[in-house]
């Protein structure tokens, strides 16, 4: 019997459909995010069916295939399968998927299954199973063979003859398992209460049947259902790569240079989240409507991606800048200064600063390296850094195909053991490629000797930051500090000791074979929760139809074991905690600007260039408030009761593009407006409580209304927005900007009726530009526009089911005049 | 060549686990070069390099700021740079708009991105220089018998800055003077020059001060410095704590370059989160990534508009195919393959001929999660920080445990008061009882949790120069997920004797009291890169003979301590009879024996009769010598040719 590889398998579903599978039960559903309970009734059958599902839904997700399997139904109302159509017979047990790869389509089909008005024997099914399979398998005699029966045993079978199906499985070496609905287990535990007669005695059957078989296994479903959540490795061969460990120069000077033939295979490699598709909910087209039923179905779509290159033909200084880092944030509002360009015209090359280089390759040439291994020297490994390591580990082996190359390796990997070293090498992993530096470290197992060598980093990979010393404090007067807040005190470190020795986890009361103690944690079995739970919400997601009625089952218990410290090492140090907490008094600085830069953080991953300003310089934004103050000489003790208040203060300064000089940093709204998770980028012209900053108002302006239901706000803030930046000096170079941001408001006033917004806008609008110190010029360029921007009148807003005061004639002579 | 194509299409959830690197590239660094032009800075020396050269210290300023500039050139496009010099009589002749260039400070070089003409400008200037030790001296001539404010200098820095720098951008003024004690005796000034200092601290700016000392000349701090650039010069977190900041850099001016190396990136946090002890038991801290891989830049794409190039932004937007529909990322839901349209006619699906997958569920429903949900996924519902989970010995933690580079953790007392002691206390007893910390950390919102393993690093005192820093450093450690086994577990080993003749080479080949030292292993593959692509900005020839790598191994000191011992060792091997073992082959069942031994192979080579050879007989000589087997016979016999001839 070969060893089960993966693939090459065809399994054989069997389903019972009897009416007793209609049966509703109850099923708890995780906890709402609330923290009620949940529960929804579902029959036997979909509740059995997922089982299935699942299984399926692996195959698909593994994509082989040559993973494969077929679905038989007992209790169908029809009958139809092989046996029958020759010999008769058989009745109720039909094929209803015949073998293949599986596809959402299989899914698809087993979703729709409902119990029947018959029920049919297992046995039948059985039968058919394993001959519809023998057929099918008829050339791939090599091939695995697995049957699963779903039942829950309540339908009469007829078991003569059953050895005869027990040697005919065990010839074809065909595995069973059957998943029972409400099957007694004693392990688990579970146990039904009032189990009929018929159900007892089926059991009893099914495990007599399953334990004279070579690969048999009997299962209740609900145990089945948690087992099949339970994190599962996939287990990866790595592939021995064939290169060279050097030590000297081989081609000057032979015939003392070492050269050992060895392989390199990975000994860590990070293993990373499946990663999603992205669906799109299709809108419904009029030449859509096609099949009847499809009516009410709510389609959607695979996503595809697609690059688009654009040129930025916008000169505004400094935006252009900012532009070229937050990418596609604000296309839109971009659009008319980019252009769209094929990506055949385009060039690579580098950015030498503001210089560009081309490079048409997209690469310059290479160092030319040879591939191997080329040991630089040894060292003592006690001065090996451990925080230097840089990522994935490789295994270096012998040629395990040369002999002498094996104990070549072995002699410097014993010798290096022995004396305790490791060696500096470089590696390079083909010709051509990149070298890398790194160390190996030698390894002597019981019956093998090897290297492990790591990624160590260049000159150019480390960064020597500056942190202030934490136990030396100086003076201002060049003194050093004994006593100080950061200082820890003699019964603060104390606590800490105590703390550190009681939160010790080296001992998790469990022995190893040599019965010494086993520390708890071990990378071994804690398996990465991202992964394991992302595949189980992949897999959920695919069975189910609607996440929010059937949500997410939690986490298998397996992957948050070691989540939070062990029980009895919290236990333990109870008393060392209480007292650190005693003495270390640490306490949450409770300051706003602080609150703020914390959610700032929170929210890192935006690339967004001014979050991360904000996260990083915490001070930059109480500075910046400082620096209306600051034009004004302030010396360093007044400066700080300012730093005070203007942390608390709500911020009222406006930004004042005539003086771009002093400005340069200005505060960031402190409040978190709710549209802040959708546009990341903060305006920092745009005051608290206004959805719309003076920056980008028409940006902001068109996300609003993409978000719906403030629509009102939005008009008002716009109308006030439009009117400060008009009223301001030398307003003049963005006239431009705001007859746009006009246009837009105008239109959404009179789609969104917000006319009677616009009407009073406007009319204030010209009363304040002609005013004393207002911007006629500003005025007679919106004059310019004519009719289409003036006052909304009744027939407009008429047509749009809105209203107005005003006749068409007033709005006439109100632009005109 | 590699797809490179495809690097550009990194899924996004990728893309937010790997941004590590991506994190230092958004954000652009302005460095405003101010250095003293005083006549000590123009006095002549012994130029440290080169013999029966004299250059000043103003010239080794210049050099170290073009540099630097050279290489932020290559790492960070996007910043700016700009030199200023004072105490000169020379006066900026473009008075620009409004600004206020105090007298006696000139704009050599305003703040503008780095550009390949502005760097090969103070190339030639120094070029110049070099030949004629004077001409620094009439091209800035030095103010004499008196000294510019400082806090005039600061002013000026500050024009320079407001005129130049992005707003966004972190700025930095790196001052180079000699001079400790510029106005002796006046308050006035000293006052003075710390307001003015303030407001340039206030509008976002650092000061990082180079002070150059030489054995004639000591620098002294204290005369002057130390009460002007209180409380936060390089260190803006901080709050005025009464504490002297850490190191103003007093340097050689031979170290100029190495000391301004140091300070060549700004520092950056990656995260600034809480760090939970216990329950209830927080403090705050902030990572540091101390060790990043430094790749090579992303090309970009251009447009050869004809006159210029410009650059083009690529944008990534998720289409449904078949409606040739752009979807809003906000309304996109993710899930699972559907796998392969469904190829049986009697599918309930969309029609044929429509190569995207649908699916569809009654109305109302949703098969489908939000991108929140999927970020519940993948933290399991946990917020940003690090929790202790428990203490181990420093042998827990394996050679083999490491998947990834390291961050370095430092307390932040902004957000927790209490946090500088309770971290110091925490790191103060670990080294003491010799434990490391085993701990959880989700550094980013994005992320996903990862155990980590909390070595803790004291302080490396030595003075001057840089000192290792007090911390903790984070190492994530593998899950079981990204553990393979070992695909061999039996193998010949040496007799003690062979061991015995590895171990005196390996004797003589180890350093003593050595490290594995990163500084003196530049990156041979980047340096290339970026000195071809400096070539290519400067629109000069490159010249791969010049170029050195520095991480070959040091051929002639292996040879001449350990080459004779080497060839021993391998005397040893030959004799030894375990090598002489035929393996034995498992799993072959049919195959008869078809090895040829290597010298009937050269035999054959050398008379061109290599075509003799079957195919199997090929492969087998070529996997002995781990040479690919793939290709037809010809690729495999020239295959065999080349090693043959290689060896």
């Amino acid at each position: 019997m070969p060893a089960e590889r993966a693939g090459y398998t065809v399994t054989m579903f069997l389903i019972d459909v009897s009416p007793s599978m209609g049966a509703t039960r109850s099923v708890e559903l995780p906890p709402t995010p609330n923290g009620e309970q949940r529960i929804t009734e579902m029959t036997n059958l979909e509740w059995a069916l997922q089982f299935v599902k699942l299984k399926i839904q692996e195959m698909i997700f593994n994509g082989r295939k040559t993973d494969q399997c077929g679905v038989i139904l007992f209790g169908s109302e029809e009958t139809d399968n092989i046996i029958h159509e020759k010999n008769g017979g058989y009745q109720h047990v039909s094929e209803y998927i015949p073998i293949t790869h599986p596809s959402s389509t299989t899914l698809a089909k087993l979703d729709a299954l409902q119990p029947s008005e018959h029920s049919g024997d297992p046995i039948d099914a059985l039968i058919v199973g394993i001959e519809t399979q023998d057929i099918y398998l008829n050339k791939r005699r090599t091939w695995t063979r697995k049957i699963v029966i779903v039942t829950d045993g309540q339908s009469p079978m007829e078991i003569e003859d059953w050895e005869a199906t027990v040697k005919k499985m065990n010839a074809n070496a065909i595995s069973l398992t059957v998943i029972g609905v409400d099957f007694d287990d004693d392990e688990f535990p579970f146990h039904e209460e009032d189990k009929s007669t018929i159900k007892v005695e089926n059991e009893a059957f099914y495990h007599k049947l399953t334990s004279a078989l070579d690969n048999g296994l009997v299962g209740t479903c609900v145990f089945a259902l948690q087992e099949i959540a339970r994190p599962d490795m996939k287990q990866t061969k790595s592939a021995l790569m064939g290169t060279v460990l050097r030590l000297g120069d081989v081609d000057v000077r032979p015939e003392e240079a070492i050269e050992i033939l060895v392989k390199a295979s990975k000994c860590t490699t990070l293993a990373r989240p499946k990663s999603w598709k992205k669906f799109g909910r299709r809108e419904k087209t009029d030449d859509q409507m096609q099949v009847d039923e499809e009516e009410d179905m709510t389609v959607f779509a695979q996503l595809k991606m697609r690059s688009e290159y654009y040129i930025d033909h916008s000169t505004k200084e400094g935006e252009e800048q900012d532009k070229m880092n937050t990418g596609s944030d604000d296309e839109e509002d971009n659009d008319k200064n980019l252009e769209m360009v094929q990506k055949e015209q385009l060039i690579r090359g580098f950015k030498y600063g503001s210089t560009y280089a081309p490079c048409p390759d997209g690469q310059f040439r290479r160092l030319n390296t040879r591939k191997g291994i080329d040991i630089c020297g040894f060292f003592h490994a006690k001065n090996f850094r451990r925080e230097l390591a840089m990522g994935e580990v490789q295994y270096i082996w012998a040629d395990p195909g040369a002999p002498q190359q094996q104990v070549a390796l072995s002699s410097i990997v014993q010798a290096m053991y022995e004396k305790g070293v490791l060696a500096i090498a470089r590696l390079v992993s083909k010709d051509g490629m990149d070298p890398k530096m790194g160390v190996l470290e030698p390894r002597v197992d019981t019956n093998i000797d090897f290297l492990l060598w790591v990624q160590m980093p260049f000159a150019d990979d480390v960064r020597k930051y500056t942190f202030a010393c934490l136990e030396k404090l100086v003076s201002k007067n060049g003194e050093s500090v004994t006593k100080h807040p950061y200082l820890p005190t003699e019964d603060q470190l104390e606590a800490m000791g105590k703390f550190i020795d009681t939160m010790d986890i080296m001992d998790s009361g469990e022995k190893d074979d040599e019965g010494e103690p086993i520390p708890w944690y071990d990378t071994r079995q804690s398996y990465n929760p991202a992964i394991h739970r992302t595949k189980q919400a992949l897999f959920h997601s695919a069975v189910v139809n609607d996440i929010t009625s059937n949500p997410l089952p939690p986490p298998h218990p397996e992957l948050l074991k070691y989540i939070n410290p062990p029980k009895w090492a919290l236990k333990a140090s109870k008393d060392a905690i209480a007292e650190c907490k005693a003495v270390f008094k640490v306490k949450e600085v409770p300051k706003k600007a602080a609150k703020v830069r914390k959610d700032g953080h929170v929210r890192a991953m935006d690339e967004d260039e001014d979050m991360l300003l904000l996260d990083k310089k915490p001070a930059a934004s109480r500075k910046g408030k400082e620096l209306a103050a600051s034009q004004v000489p302030v010396s360093p003790k007044l400066a700080r009761p300012a730093k005070e208040s203007a942390a608390s203060d709500s911020e009222t300064e406006e930004e004042s593009d005539q003086e771009p000089l002093l400005l340069e940093k200005r505060p960031f709204n402190a409040l978190p407006t709710p549209e802040r998770s959708m546009s990341p980028d903060v305006d920092p012209g745009r005051a608290p409580g206004r959805i719309i900053g003076s920056t980008y108002p028409l940006r902001d302006f068109k996300s609003n209304l993409a978000q719906g239901d403030v629509v009102t706000k939005a008009v008002e803030d716009m109308g006030v927005i439009i009117k400060e930046v008009v009223l301001r000096p030398f307003a003049s170079r963005r006239h431009k900007e705001m007859i746009e941001c006009m246009i837009a408001m105008r239109d959404t006033s009179l789609k969104e009726d917000e006319i009677d917004a616009w009407n009073a806008f406007l009319r204030d609008l010209k009363e304040s530009c002609l005013k004393g110190a207002g911007n006629p010029e500003f005025w007679q360029e919106v004059q310019k526009l004519g009719r289409s921007i003036s006052l909304i009148s009744e027939p407009e807003a008429k047509k749009l089911g809105g209203h107005s005061e005003f006749s068409e004639s007033a709005s006439e002579e109100f632009i005109t005049q | 060549m590699p797809p490179f194509d495809d690097w550009n299409i990194i899924d996004e959830e990728e893309e937010q686990e790997l941004q590590d690197a991506a994190f230092f590239d958004g954000k652009r660094d302005v460095i405003l070069f101010c250095i003293d032009c005083s006549e000590s800075m123009h006095e002549l020396r012994d130029d440290p390099n080169y013999e029966d050269v004299k250059t000043s210290h103003i010239f080794t300023a210049l050099e170290a700021a073009m540099n630097i500039q050279k290489k932020k050139a290559i790492v960070g496009p996007n910043d700016s740079v700009g030199i200023v010099l004072f105490n000169t009589t020379r006066s900026s002749e473009t008075k620009n708009h409004a600004t206020e260039i105090k007298k006696n400070s000139f704009v050599y070089q305003p703040i503008t991105l780095i550009s390949a003409p502005a760097i090969q400008e103070l190339i030639q200037l120094l070029d110049a220089a070099r030949e004629d030790p004077d001409l620094l001296k009439s091209t800035f001539p030095p103010l004499t018998g008196k000294k510019m404010p400082i806090g005039d200098v600061f002013t000026s820095c500050n024009w320079v800055l407001r005129d130049g720098a992005p707003k966004t951008a972190s700025k930095r003024v790196f001052l180079i003077t000699d001079d400790d004690n510029p106005h002796p005796g006046s308050k006035q000034l000293v006052t003075s020059a710390r307001t003015t200092l303030l407001d340039l601290t206030q509008s976002g700016v650092q000061i990082e001060p180079f002070f150059i000392a030489t054995p004639e000349k000591p620098f002294n701090s204290s005369k002057f410095y130390s009460s002007v650039l209180l409380p936060n010069v390089l260190n803006d977190e901080d709050e005025d704590t009464g504490v002297l900041p850490e190191s103003i850099s007093i340097t050689r001016i031979d170290d100029l370059l190495s000391q301004m190396r140091f300070h060549e990136v700004p520092k950056r946090a990656h995260f600034s989160i809480p760090f939970q002890l216990a329950d209830g038991f927080v403090i705050s801290i902030k990572g540091y990534g101390l060790v990043t891989e430094q790749k090579k830049g992303t090309y970009k794409y251009f447009v050869d508009l004809g006159d210029r190039m410009e650059v083009a932004n690529s944008r990534t937007v998720y289409v449904d195919e078949d409606q040739q529909a752009e979807v809003d990322k906000g309304e996109m839901v993710y899930g699972m393959a559907l796998g392969a349209a469904p190829v049986e006619g009697a599918s309930d699906d969309e029609g044929e001929g429509a190569d995207t997958v649908c699916r569809a569920v009654p109305l109302g429903k949703r098969p489908f999660y939000t991108a929140d949900e999927i970020r519940s996924f993948r933290t399991l519902d946990l917020e940003p920080s690090i929790k202790l989970l428990g203490f181990k010995d420093p042998a827990e933690l394996a050679f083999e445990d490491s998947v990834k580079h390291s961050v370095f953790i430092y307390p932040d007392e902004l957000k927790y008061s209490g946090s500088k002691r309770t971290f110091s206390a925490l790191l103060k007893k670990m080294i003491e009882k010799k434990k490391i910390g085993l701990v959880l950390a989700l550094t980013r919102r994005n992320a996903a949790p990862v155990f980590c393993a909390m070595l803790p690093q004291a302080e490396s005192g030595e003075e001057g120069g840089w000192n290792e820093p007090a911390g903790f450093h984070l190492i994530p450690l593998p899950f079981a997920d990204d553990i393979r086994a070992a695909p061999l577990e039996e193998a010949f080993r040496a007799p003690d004797e062979l061991k015995d003749a590895a171990r005196v080479w390996i004797d003589k080949l180890c350093v003593k009291d050595g490290a594995y030292p990163p500084d003196s292993h530049p990156n041979p593959a980047l340096a290339y890169h970026n000195a071809q692509l400096q070539a290519s900005a400067f629109r000069e020839e490159f010249d791969p003979e010049a170029f050195e790598d520095l991480t070959r191994p040091k051929y002639d000191m292996i040879h001449k301590r350990a080459g004779n011992l080497m060839k021993e060792w391998k005397r040893a091997l030959l004799t030894d009879e375990s090598a002489n073992v035929v393996p034995v082959t498992t799993g072959s069942k049919r195959k008869a024996d078809v090895s040829v031994d290597e010298a009937e192979i050269r035999s054959k080579h050398e008379v061109g009769a290599l075509t003799k050879l079957r195919v199997d007989q090929l492969k087998d000589f070529l996997k002995s010598k781990s040479q690919p087997v793939s290709g037809k016979k010809a690729e495999l016999i020239e295959r065999v040719g080349d090693w043959l001839d290689a060896h």
